[in-house]
């Protein structure tokens, strides 16, 4: 394959609550390429919030997680193939 | 999401509560707890007009059930479980969250109507927007999902 013809793997992740006043459509779409853990999501997603604190103090607080479960381990693999969020702290009722 | 003992929703439609207490009933149960949270119109101080609620469908359906299993495991397979909310935006005074119980005794009905609610409020992803009478809005502070919050 040359160089050219290399893809860039992205992932599309659902933002929820406090993320949709900076992002309004809930989605953002990131370079997946290197990830291997949640923690090294974590990081690429605080690199797209990085000019925005208030985002980046929001994304501190918040977990990530599948359609299935919440991620509470971020030493654990990246899951392929499914749908991953980001959700702030939660206060339904 | 529907199961024998089950019955679980996120939904925009109006959550109504005689529809949960028909649910949690049977021949069998000789009591029934039904729990209704409304918006209400002071916060903190602020008046509130409407809230909106945000929910991830997915996997709200999948903690609703998860709560639910651990109530039917702690009070009885045979107790009956109902637990909506409202998703969109409600004006003051409209239910947001509908939760029922019955059994045969009233003390498993309490409590397990009770473990809906309170689980609900510290696991389930739902997010909360106050628009108030000033005009302005705000995404409320809640429970984080993660040890680092």
């Amino acid at each position: 394959m040359s160089t050219a013809e290399i893809a860039t793997e992205t992932l599309d992740i659902g933002l929820f609550g406090g993320f949709r006043q900076f992002v309004p459509e809930g989605r953002i779409e990131i370079d997946a390429n290197g990830l291997t853990t949640i923690t090294d999501l974590r990081a690429r997603v605080e690199q797209a919030f990085a000019d925005n604190p208030n985002a980046l103090m929001l994304l501190k607080a918040s977990a990530f997680a599948t359609d299935r479960r919440v991620l509470d381990d971020e030493s654990e693999a990246l899951p392929r193939g499914e749908a991953l969020s980001v959700l702030p702290p939660v206060c339904g009722g | 999401m529907r199961m024998d003992n089950l019955q679980l929703a996120v939904t925009e439609a109006i959550l109504d509560g005689a529809a949960a207490l028909e649910f949690c009933n049977a021949p069998g149960h000789g009591a029934a707890a039904l729990f209704i949270g409304r918006v209400r119109d002071i916060n903190q101080g602020r008046s509130v007009r409407a809230v909106s609620y945000d929910l991830h469908d997915v996997l709200c359906r999948n903690v609703f059930e998860e709560i639910a299993r651990e109530a039917l495991a702690e009070w009885g397979e045979d107790t009956r479980l109902y637990l909506a909310h409202r998703r969109g935006r409600l004006a003051v005074g409209e239910a947001s969250v509908v939760a029922a119980a019955s059994s045969r005794h009233r003390d498993e009905s309490f409590k397990a109507c009770r473990y809906l609610v309170e689980q609900m409020k510290h696991r389930a992803p739902i997010w909360k927007q106050e628009h108030y009478v000033d005009g302005d809005s705000e995404w409320v502070k809640g429970h984080a999902l993660c040890g680092h919050g």
